[in-house]
C-alpha cells in the first residue's frame, strides 16, 4: 500500500470527487455572472473541504477533478489553457491544507474560515494571474473580475465550509462514543 | 413534484449493459478513442468540424444501442443555465469572441447589446461542444462497466508507476468517483424534499442573490457533504475489514488483450482528430 495515499485518502477523495462531478455535470457548481469570465463557481468548496479534512494530497486530487470539469466545459479560450485550468485548481487544495494545518492549534473555526478565504483566493488570483501573465487579460480588467468573483465566491465558500468540517467534527465525535 | 427531480436525471457513470460492438471493445481503446475525439472537440471551433463531430458521437451512441433520450436527459435541469449562459455570450461577449474567434464583422447591434459573428460563432459552438462532450461520456460511462473501466485507466496508467506515480491508487479514486454520482444525485434529490417539507424556500433559479442563495445552498450542500463523508466512513471501514491491500502485486480475474476492433477503432479516431485538427483554421 502506498504510505501516502492510505485507503481513508483515497475513498474520501473519490466520495468528494463524486460531489465535484455531481456539481460540475449538472451546472449547477456554475453560477452565471455577467462578466466576460464567465461563471462564478462553488467548485472548490469540495477541494477546500478536502485539503482541510484529510490533508494536501487529497485536496490536490480534488483540485484536479475541478480542473478537468472547467476545461472540459470552458467556452472562452483562456480556460483551454491547461496552465491556466489545472495548475491554481490544484493549489487549492495545497495552500488550504497548509493554512489549515499551521492555524488548526490556535483555534478550529478560525482556521477553518482562513484556510477556506487563502483557497477561494489561491483560485482567483492563480487563475486571473495567469491569465494576464499568458496575456490572455489586461491587468485592470482581471482585477475587476477578481474582487467581482472573489467576493460572494469568498462569502458562500466561507458559509459552506465551515457549517460542513464543524458538523462533521460533531458527527464524529458523537460515533465515536455511541457507536456501540 | 417535478422541481425536485434536479439530480435524478444524472445519467453519467450509469452503466447499460448491452452486448453492441462498443460494449466489446476493450476498454482501454474506447478511453483513447474518446480521450482524442475530446481533443478534437475541445480544440476545433469550425462549423464544418463540429458538424461532424456531432454526426460522429451520434452515429456511436447509436452503434452502441444507447438511447440518446436518456443521456440528453441528464442535462435536462440544467437547460436553463446553458440558455443563460448562451444568450450571455451571444450578446455580451461580442468583442471578446471577435479577436479570440475570427469574425469581428457586427451582425446586429441594439444599444450595448451586440451580435458579432465571432459570438454566434463561440455560442453556437459552445452548445455543440457540450452536446458532443456529453454523448462522448456517455458513450464511455454508459457503455463499460466501472470496474473494466478501472482495470483500463489503471493499465493505461501502469507506464508512469515507475515514475513513482500511484496508477492503481488514482484509477481507483477515479472509480469511486464515477460509481457514487449516481448514489449522491439520489441523496441529493432526498434532501431537496426533505428540506422543502420543512417548509424551506428552495428556489433553484435565484443565483444571481448570492447571499440569499448560499443561505439556501447550506441546507442542501451540508446534509450533501455530511452523507457523501459518512458513507465515505463506511467504505472505509468496511475495505479495512476486508485488508484491503492496493495494487502492488495483485493479479486480475479478466485479462484485457487489445484485438483487432480495438486497434481499428484507435487508429480510425486518430486518423478523425488528426485531420480535424490539421484543418481547423482552414474549414468555415
Amino acid at each position: 500500500m502506498n504510505s501516502l495515499l492510505t485507503i481513508r485518502r483515497i475513498v474520501v477523495a473519490g466520495l468528494l470527487g463524486a460531489i465535484t462531478i455531481l456539481l460540475g455535470a449538472t451546472r449547477a457548481g456554475f453560477i452565471p455572472v455577467p462578466t466576460p469570465l464567465g461563471d462564478a463557481t462553488i467548485m472548490h468548496i469540495p477541494v477546500i473541504i478536502g485539503g482541510i479534512l484529510d490533508g494536501w494530497l487529497v485536496g490536490a486530487i480534488l483540485g484536479l477533478f475541478f480542473g478537468i470539469f472547467s476545461f472540459i466545459h470552458a467556452t472562452i479560450p483562456m480556460f483551454k489553457d491547461p496552465l491556466v485550468v489545472f495548475l491554481p485548481r490544484i493549489l487549492i487544495g495545497i495552500t488550504t491544507a497548509l493554512v489549515y494545518r499551521g492555524l488548526r492549534r490556535s483555534n478550529e473555526v478560525v482556521a477553518v474560515i482562513v484556510a477556506t478565504v487563502v483557497g477561494t483566493l489561491t483560485n482567483t488570483v492563480g487563475v486571473l494571474g495567469i491569465g494576464v501573465l499568458r496575456g490572455y487579460l489586461p491587468l485592470p480588467a482581471a482585477v475587476g473580475f477578481g474582487v467581482a468573483a472573489a467576493i460572494p465566491e469568498t462569502i458562500l465558500a466561507a458559509i459552506i465550509v465551515v457549517a460542513v468540517v464543524l458538523a462533521w467534527r460533531g458527527v464524529t465525535a458523537r460515533r465515536r462514543t455511541a457507536d456501540l | 413534484m417535478e422541481s425536485f427531480e434536479v439530480f435524478r436525471h444524472v445519467t453519467i457513470g450509469q452503466y447499460l449493459p448491452g452486448e453492441s460492438l462498443v460494449h466489446r471493445l476493450d476498454p482501454r481503446a474506447k478511453i483513447t478513442v474518446v480521450l482524442l475525439l475530446i481533443a478534437a472537440v475541445t480544440f476545433s471551433t469550425s462549423y464544418t468540424a463540429h458538424l461532424a463531430l456531432l454526426a460522429l458521437t451520434l452515429g456511436l451512441i447509436a452503434l452502441a444501442n444507447l438511447p440518446v433520450r436518456y443521456i440528453v436527459s441528464g442535462v435536462r435541469p440544467a437547460v436553463p443555465f446553458i440558455l443563460l449562459l448562451a444568450l450571455m455570450q451571444l450578446f455580451v461577449y461580442g468583442e471578446a469572441a471577435a479577436s479570440a474567434v475570427r469574425g469581428s464583422a457586427v451582425l446586429w447591434q441594439w444599444g450595448v447589446l451586440r451580435v458579432t459573428a465571432g459570438s454566434l460563432r463561440l455560442t453556437l459552438v459552445s452548445l455543440a461542444r457540450l452536446l458532443e462532450l456529453l454523448l462522448l461520456v456517455s458513450l464511455l460511462t454508459n457503455a463499460t462497466p466501472t470496474t473494466s473501466l478501472t482495470y483500463g485507466i489503471e493499465s493505461m496508467l501502469r507506464p508512469f508507476a515507475r515514475l513513482g506515480l500511484p496508477a492503481h491508487e488514482l484509477s481507483l479514486i477515479g472509480t469511486i468517483a464515477l460509481r457514487f454520482v449516481p448514489v449522491l444525485g439520489e441523496q441529493f434529490e432526498t434532501i431537496l424534499k426533505a428540506q422543502a417539507s420543512r417548509g424551506a424556500n428552495l428556489r433553484l433559479g435565484g443565483r444571481l442573490h448570492f447571499i440569499r442563495s448560499a443561505q439556501q445552498m447550506v441546507v442542501l450542500l451540508v446534509p450533501l457533504f455530511l452523507n457523501a463523508l459518512l458513507r465515505a466512513e463506511d467504505l472505509i471501514l468496511a475495505m479495512e475489514a476486508r485488508c484491503y491491500g492496493g495494487g502492488r502485486g495483485r493479479s486480475h480475474y479478466v485479462r484485457l488483450r487489445l484485438r483487432g476492433p480495438d486497434y481499428a477503432a484507435m487508429a480510425l479516431a486518430l486518423v478523425f482528430t488528426a485531420a480535424v485538427l490539421a484543418a481547423r483554421n482552414a474549414l468555415p
